[in-house]
């Protein structure tokens, strides 16, 4: 039985022993590596952090000609007025036209929470399809209704006779992971149950064969590439440039997928991913449903990435020694490109954070540009990382710590402290901490940027050498602000509230 | 019309949201959320899109210590890990004040903060809370709560009222996301009259100061809604009186307010209407080498103006009474009871212009440009058509669209304000009323 045959998908805590706690350095996770966990993941002290709602609406609010209900407390989604920019972008970018995202919540009162948000709930549903006419309806449900047991399954498997819009429910509760990226799998699990189905063929009233075969050539050398929400049609460009270079056809899946050519993905001849993390749990849904063989090994950020991720597509198509051309092509550019920042680069401490694959392959990305790497914090840890972490402690290469969590910014201000680096490197609203201790920073992602591929290499490059030309305004923050931490606090062991059990660590 | 079942795209969080942005503003203040970890993310989220670039402070965004509940203590109660985490919150944050705010799930589940934070206080430590779960109301609910524990739990009772100091609030930091330059304005206004002020929130206020706030002899509320049940408590608690009133933006209102100021704290007639005299020179001083262009350029506008309860009908008196533009159609996208917007409504009534705009409440972006259609009449194929132009949409950044669908100018100035970058800026009092003037005239001729 597939897990897309239940209503939910199984967190990633249990389908992928998942977690989010550890304190040591890079070579002590690999030694550990296939144990993952090695204490109950808690800590007696912790931080806000986000829940699966927020990635999770970060893609849905992309589906063109959709509305994203959020069946929830009224707050729950509001990030959404952040993800809304990047609708906007995104829409212009792709379509020529600006569209903001179209969400709601049924704001679930006090009077809900007694009786129920069902009834509400249909309401919603009912009223957003008449109003709205949406091709899709994104049922998105929070810790509320998972709290008091609404059946939001089965509400809109009761509404879809009764309205013309596809109703998908997405499970979002908040408390029941501590895994973010399930929201990945909550999102395409929502798909893969609902929006997968070919539309009926019209046949021709004269056949085409040509027209066939054409179609059966173009499928036949398709790609599909799962686009990341925190990636941007910039970073796409440069993928669908380096894939059309050897000849190959790209279709980009989820973001800004219209609802009618979601089933698209099922035709392809191979689908890759650019972050395994995000992508595994769907991708293997592919290969065993519609058996479209996939790759998830490496994220196209940095020079070597880029280069393994665009041979492991040449091989499956025969195209090595394509790909080898196109890749010494492109090295040889990028590395003569590359020079002026380099010797500015060149034994510069830097700090990394994100997710964990971005936060390692970024690490790489950073290496190969002359920066020594003191520390690394990722946001959870699970087995795709492991080949990232080889890269990284390859031939001996020296350790530093390592820092598993899902934000916990009071254990990195801690290691920065005693690690002192020149550059950090942070997801949204992480560089707060570095930038109050006067660290030139740079944000980890950010849809209007570029940071994939060999593009990504260079503009990456040449943002770092804008910030360390002048970190003034970090610099100047730090002398007249303070962070919220007692003295104490910064004396004391940063891994000081792990929980241990077992004996390890 | 508003749905009854949702509200599209609202222009508020939950209650935790304007819990943790208040609490976040108060100096020296460490929030301390008693909910699943992804609550302070949402909230720090909305802020970075709606708070013209302002998130965080302090403790705040992901900096604040937060419970992280999950689905073991849904099963278990959160009651055992609300007490770590206090303890160890106040080894590792610097606060001077420490403030549990609950949400959704402990309230769902029954959590007894109450108990957990007592046991604590009895050690005295610093340290309050305030139920803010979200299904209770939005954020200006949470802005609420979270000054009733500060009036209830903080401030020092018994202490002598002192002559000429009083405390304002109303403007909700964050959600007002001109709140720190709105304070300020007022502060000054008030300071020009004599009179001491806190303000709570801004860099001149200090913990020390909101202890002593029931010294105060009045406080002022410059809302109809925003803190106003918290301005009841406080009098419960500490005898102080508080006067209601609207946003004073610009002159004509700043003038009003100062009238009122002046009535509750019977302050010198004649001294009030001096200042009152100098002031409104003063603007129109600044006022006076724009008065070429303003004619020239044509620059005047018919106007939506969509907004909250607190700048809804100051905004738009002070298009209607001191810029001399025609504001048609005003938009009001709070929810609220009959009574409340009753009490809105006799705001637009009176204007000094005589104008009559049309007030609708609606919570719902997409369901604006319905309103208008009903309120303006459309070209039906007329050679001359009295077109709704030149026009001018003053509301939030959601409501660009509507702007471009109608060909018009926009300014944001509601939440939410994603598209400008807002530090001290604010549109309260005389000075207020010129930095609306500059922000206006300038979208108007930003094609120049």
């Amino acid at each position: 039985m597939s897990y897309f045959d239940g209503k939910v998908p199984p967190i990633r805590e249990d389908r992928l022993k998942a977690c989010i706690t550890y304190g040591g350095t890079i070579c002590g996770l690999k030694k550990k590596a296939g144990g993952c966990c090695f204490n109950d993941g808690e800590r007696g002290f912790t931080q806000g952090s986000i829940c699966l709602l927020l990635p999770g609406i970060a893609i849905l609010n992309s589906i063109p000609d959709s509305v994203v209900l959020l069946h929830g407390a009224i707050g729950c989604g509001s990030c959404a007025h952040s993800q809304n920019a990047n609708v906007r972008s995104g829409n212009v970018q792709r379509g020529g036209k600006v569209k903001d995202a179209l969400w709601m919540s049924t704001a679930l009162n006090e009077n809900d929470v007694i009786n129920g948000g069902e009834t509400k709930l249909e309401e919603a549903i009912r009223e957003a399809d008449r109003r709205y006419r949406p091709a899709s309806i994104i049922v998105v449900a929070g810790c509320v209704p998972g709290i008091i047991g609404d059946d939001v399954d089965g509400v809109a498997a009761k509404l879809q006779p009764q309205v013309n819009a596809k109703i998908l429910p997405v499970h979002c509760e908040g408390f029941k992971t501590k895994i973010w990226a399930t929201a990945y799998d909550a999102v395409y699990h929502a798909l893969g149950r609902n929006l997968l189905e070919e539309p009926e063929e019209i046949l021709p009233i004269i056949p085409d064969e040509i027209a066939d075969l054409k179609e059966k050539y173009y499928l036949e050398r398709t790609v599909n590439i799962m686009n990341v929400s925190s990636m941007g049609r910039v970073d796409e460009l440069e993928l669908d440039r380096l894939l059309r270079s050897l000849g190959l056809e790209v279709n980009f899946f989820p973001n800004f997928v219209h609802p009618e050519d979601i089933y698209k993905v099922t035709r392809a001849a191979l689908s890759i991913s650019t972050c395994p993390t995000h992508d595994d749990y769907f991708l293997k849904y592919l290969e065993e449903k519609f058996g479209i063989p996939y790759i998830a090994r490496h994220m196209p950020i940095g020079i070597n990435n880029t280069s393994s991720w665009i041979r492991d597509v040449a091989a499956f198509f025969g195209l090595e020694q394509q790909a080898e051309e196109l890749i010494a092509n492109e090295v040889a550019e990028l590395e003569e490109a590359l020079g002026e920042f380099k010797k500015v680069f060149q034994g510069k401490k830097v700090y990394v954070s994100a997710g964990e694959m971005r936060a390692l392959a970024n690490s790489s990305l950073l290496t190969e540009l002359g920066f020594e790497v003191m520390g690394i914090r990722a946001f959870h840890h699970d087995e795709f990382a492991e080949v990232e972490y080889e890269k990284l402690t390859e031939g001996g290469a020296k350790d530093y710590p390592l820092n598993i969590a899902n934000a916990q910014p009071f254990e990195e201000v801690n290691l920065l402290k005693r690690t002192k680096p020149d550059l950090f490197i942070g997801h949204w609203h992480s560089n707060t901490t570095a930038a109050k201790l006067g660290i030139a920073c740079h944000v980890a992602y950010n849809t209007g940027l570029s940071y994939i591929g060999y593009q990504g290499v260079y503009e990456m490059a040449r943002r770092l050498y804008r910030y360390l030309k002048n970190p003034a305004f970090n610099k100047k923050i730090s002398k007249n602000i303070r962070l919220p931490y007692t003295e104490k606090w910064y004396e004391s062991d940063p891994f000081k509230y792990i929980k241990t059990l077992g004996g390890e660590e | 019309m508003m749905s009854s079942s949702f509200v599209e795209r609202p222009r508020y969080t939950c209650a935790l949201g304007g819990a943790m942005a208040t609490v976040t503003a108060l100096p020296g203040a460490i929030p301390l959320l008693h909910t699943p970890g992804g609550c302070a993310g949402n909230i720090t989220w909305t802020q970075n899109g709606a708070c013209g670039l302002q998130a965080g402070g302090y403790c705040g965004g992901l900096t604040v210590p937060s419970s992280n509940v999950e689905q073991k203590d849904v099963v278990f109660g959160g009651v055992d890990r609300l007490k770590e985490q206090i303890g160890n919150t106040l080894d590792v944050m610097e606060g001077e004040l420490y403030f549990v705010l609950t949400g959704c799930v402990t309230e769902v589940i029954g959590d007894d903060v109450r108990g957990v934070v007592g046991e604590f206080q009895g050690k005295g430590v610093s340290l309050i809370f305030a139920e803010t779960g979200g299904f209770k109301g939005n954020s200006y609910y949470g802005y609420d709560q979270v000054l009733q524990s500060l009036f209830k739990n903080f401030v020092q009772q018994g202490v002598k009222k002192i002559k000429g100091r009083v405390n304002v609030w109303g403007i909700a930091p964050y959600l007002d996301v001109f709140w720190r330059g709105n304070l300020e304005g007022l502060r000054l206004v008030l300071e020009k009259v004599g009179l001491e002020v806190n303000t709570f929130f801004t860099a001149a206020d200090s913990l020390e100061g909101i202890r002593q706030a029931a010294s105060a002899e009045l406080n002022i509320v410059v809302s109809d809604i925003y803190g106003v049940n918290a301005a009841a408590v406080f009098e419960e608690v500490h005898g102080t009186p508080y006067l209601t009133t609207s946003l004073p933006v610009g002159p004509a209102a700043t003038d009003h307010f100062l009238r009122q100021v002046e009535a509750a704290l019977s302050l010198n007639h004649s001294q009030v209407e001096e200042i009152i005299a100098r002031e409104n020179h003063v603007y129109y001083q600044y006022l006076e080498p724009l008065v070429d262009s303003y004619n020239d350029f044509d620059l005047q506008r018919y106007s939506i103006v969509v907004g909250d309860g607190n700048y809804a009908p100051s905004i738009t008196k002070y298009l209607a009474d001191d810029l001399g533009w025609l504001p048609e159609l005003v938009v009001i996208t709070d929810q609220l009871e009959d009574e409340l917007k009753e009490r809105l409504a006799s705001r637009f009534r009176g204007l000094e212009s005589g104008l009559q705009p049309a007030v609708v409440y609606e919570t719902d972006t997409s369901e604006i440009i319905s309103h208008f259609n009903r309120h303006w009449p459309r070209n039906k194929s007329q050679k001359y058509y009295n077109s709704f132009s030149p026009a001018f949409v003053v509301g939030s950044s959601l409501d660009r669209e509507l702007a471009l669908a109608l060909g018009a100018a926009h300014l944001s100035v509601s939440f939410p304000v994603a598209n400008r970058a807002v530090l001290d800026r604010g549109y309260t009092g005389y000075r207020g009323g010129l930095h609306l003037a500059e922000d206006l005239l300038s979208a108007a001729v930003a094609n120049r």
